[in-house]
């Protein structure tokens, strides 16, 4: 079966080949990802073919100059992440049937990374902060020579789902808070986070949840689904996250505008059965972040002047009283 | 640019960053130069799981027993007994380190059936304990501030006075030539799957650790000694676990019938590797496979055990095939998957060339003889990475400081420019590989024979001439992946000689060595290992070394 | 056509014009709208992140109300949309958890069997009501208008809850209607993107940044407005608009209608009946397009 292929090509040596196509400049936040030069190749396949079969063949047999990171074929190994039209993906699990649009399938180093060359492209901001969440077993103090911790399967199978992170980086070149916040630290670091706060065999589950509760950690991601969406193993990141959410409020790490934010709107729609949007501002920033509050003062003017301010005193649902009982009985620390 | 360190490994997979890891904690200055990224490593790839006698009514013994019958009585016993005796001791520490091994009732390591086993022995997580010990020990690494070199290439080794000085390695990103200069070379770079087609084996596996020592003066050992993976995917090559059959999978002909309990009544399935892959390769030559298959039936386990599990596996044929192991039998064949052979060392990792270590798959101790085992190469790369780190570490301090490798930079340089200046042909590296390893599986395969290992050296010295004239199709300084495919390459056909050059000397039938011609196991002539020795453009010099017996004496091996 | 309605929070309260728009269009699609006056909030993801129990407890009450009266339940939120979809199909792929949500609303007399499928108006325009009487009301066709889709993550994200893989059309349901109403489509790389909304309160800067630089491409592309089918990305696309101007040093002056807003325009409603004169960034430009005033 007959396919064809754009490639995205990036020389830092400057030489491209003639038919290398100027592609447009990428959008902000990446303005300043040089854009590729886009070279179209025809390969013919088998039908179940998948994109990283395209580029071998290319570089294998038309252009040997075309660089890109391959291994295993078979999505273990995490070598060959990219952008396939558009979007983060492995070129080893892409079939080129599902893939092609208006006849070709489009792929390239993400911009949202330095690129090296072609479809190689630095991995440095990926690993920096693997590194960042202290992502090595901090040991309780261990049993008896030759002998195991002594843990449920069940506590194990809870880690399997991050351990199955092949390091990838789909999430991360596709995570709109890390391309707007350079600072953090990325869905992958944080599910690895997750995997050894949760390891029962790990002494630091207290520190390290106030170490990811800071600046660039957990409360810095936008809950957009992009990273579940985007990984291909399924480790889901962001589910990794909110877990961690979850076991850094119940130990006690709550002086975040985060969890102020989760207790406003808690107690909002426990009280009326709705959110109230006027009061969520104010509580989330926190009474005394003067300069917070102050931050927020034109955009609520522009909304007065609009009309669009909600209105001062909040209405109650009818039946509300049902919704305060649920509150009551699984509410947790929202009773 | 030269840098120094104490010792320099070669390769970040489980043998290389664990001997990194015992050499650093001995105290050692490591370096790490690896060509891709530690988590690339093809030990990720590994599936169902690492091997020890931790069970109460498990012993070492056993575990010993069962390898080296596996081995067809190839394998040194006495390294044997070091890896099985260290085999608890080692787990346990990558349960310690955090590994999440499956868990029994009782919340302790628990097992599960693996291939030429008495006993369940093998601890596994899922269908990725490769993926869960390679990233682990990578997080290991980390903590211990271990110096990597990532996506430098390995030229060439330094030698100096007769002893390994280090490594010349190309900076892929600058296109820059270094010497990494050490007292100690550690080279556990992995296998060579590569030069077989198709083969379970990742792009990445071309035999770099093996034709460096090689070209250096260290002997190949039981190159022959080629393993054949029972249940590869139809088309890709993929692996598909030997835990399938662990958890309970049949192998089917095109009759539906369990051919199994005919070659292997007691064992069926779960016989040796090389057991299973001469019956299917039997039963396809007899007519009785679909399209070059045979079928592993998973549909009779249910979902609980099959997406539990074998959960990978299951998506594999998914992705690949589009079939669904719970509803359909998935076509798998035979295909090249490891390389009981390789650079001959002690149970320290030393090789004959002072200086220079290896360890795990490149390695040939030997634990594996004419046949591994299952889960017993993610063992052998724990225990023999942590013995060479050891030795290597101690073995250092003896070692003078030196000033040399000037020469073999700029030389490697020169060789490096001329091979990028070579005018373009019409030939390509990659349709000479793919010719040679096309030609390897089909003449140096599961089943052997004079004629087929004759005509082998013939298309491979003719590819060997071939090669030296093909150019690079990139001359690019950055990431000039043309060049090290060019590269790789010339590792690749040297060492398909040593392959075909043992397989035509060893006249008799043995593990994963088939031969038509002579069929039967020849202990009073071949209970022996046969070395392969760089000669330069001469063909290479031939040894042999007696099999060391220490308790169990050769016997016949059936399952 | 009988529909269950959970108007979400914001249309009842920072967005009173989406509510207005919403169901003024209502009878023109043959919608006849059962509010669910007493449905809660649907915790917007947040409340299930802190409580996944309360989350579903929550929702399941609004589920149930819905099956009682027909078993459609249709939204006009993206992230009420997302919510309610995640829950149903977590209900369906762990019973348990069902099972336990039933516990609590059982005191409140409700039981949640399964049978509700919640559709954003988006989906239900598409798949219920159809293209062909879509097009029988369309009176003012939008010629001249050039408008960027924006679909807001929850109604896209994951896949699987929200029946994506079986309808992939659902991925461009937007595009499709803006061309149905007569205007012509923008085509950029943020329609599918966050907006920032989530971060709002705890993280200002990063998220005007996400919602303005997306606005930016969209007006760099082309566009005169964009459309939005989810009230929250709204105030951070409308509301939020100057100060996200200012957080990316550019200006947007990009106006953003609601779904409801953009099918009234086009069904031959007025700017003022659909509130259009009550945004933070003024719509009269685009409106110009169409030669209306406002």
């Amino acid at each position: 079966m007959k396919f064809t292929i754009e490639v995205g090509r990036y020389n830092p040596e400057g030489t491209y080949a003639d038919n290398a196509v100027q592609g447009e400049p990428y959008p902000a936040p990446w303005s300043s990802s040089p854009p590729r030069r886009y070279q179209t190749y025809e390969v013919d396949l088998p039908e179940h073919a998948v994109v990283l079969d395209a580029l071998i063949a290319i570089r294998e047999y038309q252009d040997e100059s075309v660089a890109v990171r391959c291994a295993c074929r078979s999505a273990i190994c995490g070598s060959c992440a990219m952008w396939v039209n558009g979007h983060a993906n492995l070129a080893c699990k892409s079939k080129l049937q599902e893939f092609t649009k208006d006849g070709k399938t489009r792929v390239e180093s993400p911009p949202s990374m330095p690129v090296i060359r072609d479809l190689v492209w630095d991995m440095k901001p990926f690993w920096d902060n693997h590194r960042r969440v202290t992502p090595w077993l901090e040991n309780k103090p261990l049993p008896p020579p030759m002998q195991e911790y002594v843990v449920s399967n069940e506590s194990m199978e809870e880690l399997i789902q991050e351990v199955t992170c092949i390091s990838c980086g789909c999430c991360l070149m596709d995570c709109e808070s890390f391309a707007v916040n350079p600072d953090f630290m990325g869905p992958h670091a944080l599910a690895k986070a997750y995997r050894y706060a949760a390891d029962p065999r790990d002494a630091e589950t207290h520190e390290r949840l106030g170490e990811y509760s800071q600046h660039g950690g957990i409360w810095d991601c936008t809950h957009c689904f992009e990273c579940v969406q985007q990984c291909p193993k399924g480790v889901e990141p962001l589910e990794q996250i909110l877990k961690l959410r979850r076991m850094a409020v119940d130990a006690g790490y709550t002086r975040n505008a985060g969890t102020r934010h989760a207790d406003a709107f808690a107690n909002s729609v426990k009280h009326s059965g709705r959110l109230n949007e006027l009061t969520l501002l104010p509580k989330s920033v926190g009474f005394f972040n003067i300069l917070g509050q102050l931050q927020t003062l034109p955009s609520a003017f522009n909304m007065i002047r609009a009309g669009k301010l909600p209105p001062i005193i909040h209405k109650t649902i009818p039946g509300v009283k049902r919704i305060k009982a649920i509150f009551d009985r699984v509410g947790g620390r929202f009773k | 640019m030269i840098t120094d360190h104490d010792i320099v490994v070669l390769g970040a997979g489980l043998a290389g960053m664990r001997a990194a890891l015992e050499a650093a904690r001995s105290g050692a200055s490591v370096a790490v130069v690896t060509k891709v990224h530690p988590l690339r490593s093809h030990s990720n790839a590994a599936q169902g799981g690492i091997n020890a006698a931790i069970g109460e009514t498990d012993t070492w013994e056993s575990h010993a027993f069962d390898t080296i019958k596996g081995s067809d009585y190839l394998a040194d016993q006495d390294a044997v007994e070091i890896m099985c005796r260290e085999a608890p001791a080692d787990v346990m520490e990558f349960e310690h380190m955090g590994v999440i091994f499956y868990r029994n009732a009782e919340g302790k390591l628990g097992t599960r059936a693996f291939g030429g086993a008495s006993q369940a022995r093998t601890y596994f997580v899922g269908d990725i304990t490769g993926q869960a010990l390679l990233v682990t020990l990578y997080d290991q690494i980390l903590k211990a501030g271990v110096k990597v070199y990532e996506e430098w290439f390995a030229t060439s080794l330094y030698m100096e006075d007769g002893r390994c000085r280090g490594v010349v390695a190309l900076e892929m990103i600058t296109g820059e030539l270094h010497l990494v200069r050490a007292k100690a070379v550690i080279n556990g770079a992995g296998g060579v799957g590569r030069v077989y087609e198709p083969s379970t084996n990742a792009l990445i596996c071309t035999g770099d650790g093996y034709g460096l020592a090689y070209h250096a003066g260290a002997p190949l050992m039981d190159m022959e000694m080629v393993q054949y993976h029972p249940t590869t995917l139809a088309g890709s090559g993929f692996l598909m676990t030997e835990a399938a059959r662990g958890e309970g999978a049949y192998l089917l002909n095109s009759l539906g019938e369990r051919f199994m309990m005919t070659y292997a009544p007691k064992m069926k399935e779960l016989a040796s590797r090389d057991v299973v892959s001469r019956s299917e390769a039997t039963e396809i030559a007899a007519g009785r496979g679909i399209d070059g298959n045979v079928l592993l039936d998973l549909r009779h386990l249910g979902p609980a055990i099959v997406l539990k599990k074998l959960p990978q596996v299951h998506e594999m044929a998914l992705d690949y095939l589009g079939l669904d192991m719970l509803k359909d039998p998935i076509p798998v064949r035979p295909g090249m998957h490891y390389q009981m052979g390789g650079v001959k060392t002690d149970s320290d990792g030393q090789t004959p060339v002072p200086g220079l270590y290896a360890a795990g798959e490149v390695a040939c101790v030997s634990v594996h003889g004419g046949n591994r085992l299952g889960a017993n190469s993610l063992l052998d790369t724990i225990v023999f990475g942590r013995r060479s780190g050891k030795h290597a570490a101690a073995y250092v301090k003896t070692v003078p400081d030196s000033n040399g490798g000037e020469k073999l930079l700029r030389s490697e340089q020169n060789r490096i420019a001329d091979l990028l200046a070579r005018p373009y042909t019409g030939e390509t590296h990659a349709r000479l590989r793919l010719e040679l390893a096309v030609m390897m599986d089909k003449y140096v395969g599961v089943y052997r024979d004079e004629a087929g290992l004759e005509e082998a050296l013939k298309q491979q010295q003719d590819i060997k001439k071939r090669y030296a004239a093909v150019a690079v199709g990139d001359k690019g300084r950055v990431y000039n992946q043309a060049l090290t495919f060019a590269l790789e390459l010339g590792y690749m056909i040297d060492i398909a000689e040593t392959i075909i050059r043992s397989a035509i000397l060893r006249k008799e039938s043995r593990g994963a060595q088939s031969r038509t011609d002579y069929p039967t196991r020849n202990d009073a002539e071949w209970l022996k290992h046969i070395l392969v020795h760089y000669r330069g453009d001469k063909p290479p010099e031939i040894s042999y070394l007696p099999v060391t017996i220490t308790k169990w004496k050769p016997e016949a091996r059936t399952y | 056509m009988k529909v269950a309605f959970h108007p979400g929070c914001v249309s009842k309260g920072a967005c009173p014009e989406l509510y207005i728009s919403a169901t003024k269009i209502a009878g023109t699609l043959g919608l006849e709208l059962q509010e669910l006056t007493e449905a809660p909030c649907t915790g917007a993801g947040v409340l299930s992140e802190q409580n996944p129990e309360l989350g579903d407890s929550l929702n399941a009450l609004t589920l149930a109300m819905a099956e009682s009266m027909g078993g459609t339940l249709m939204t006009i939120c993206s992230t009420c949309q997302g919510v309610l979809s995640s829950v149903n199909h977590t209900f369906e792929k762990k019973p348990e958890r069902l099972e336990k949500a039933n516990q609590t609303i059982q005191d409140q007399g409700y039981t949640y069997k399964g049978g509700t499928t919640v559709k954003h108006l988006l989906w239900l325009l598409f798949e219920d009501i159809g293209v062909e009487k879509l097009k029988s009301v369309i009176k003012r066709p939008l010629t001249g208008l050039k408008i960027a889709p924006f679909y807001g993550c929850y109604i896209l994200r994951p896949s699987d809850s929200l029946g994506l893989k079986e309808r992939p059309e659902r991925k461009t349901y937007l595009e499709q209607l803006i061309e149905l109403l007569g205007a012509e489509r923008v085509d950029y790389t943020g329609s599918g993107k966050c907006c920032g909304f989530p971060m709002l309160t705890f993280n200002r800067d990063k998220s005007l940044a996400m919602g303005g630089n997306h606005i930016l491409e969209a007006k760099e592309k082309g566009a005169d407005a964009m459309v939005t089918p989810c009230p929250l990305c709204h105030l951070n696309l409308d509301g939020q608009q100057p100060d996200a101007a200012l957080a990316i040093s550019r200006p947007l002056e990009t106006p953003i209608f609601h779904l409801p807003q953009l099918l009234g325009l086009a069904f031959g409603f007025s700017p003022e009946e659909l509130r259009l004169d009550h945004h933070v960034v003024s719509t009269k430009k685009a409106l110009e397009k169409v030669e209306l005033k406002v």
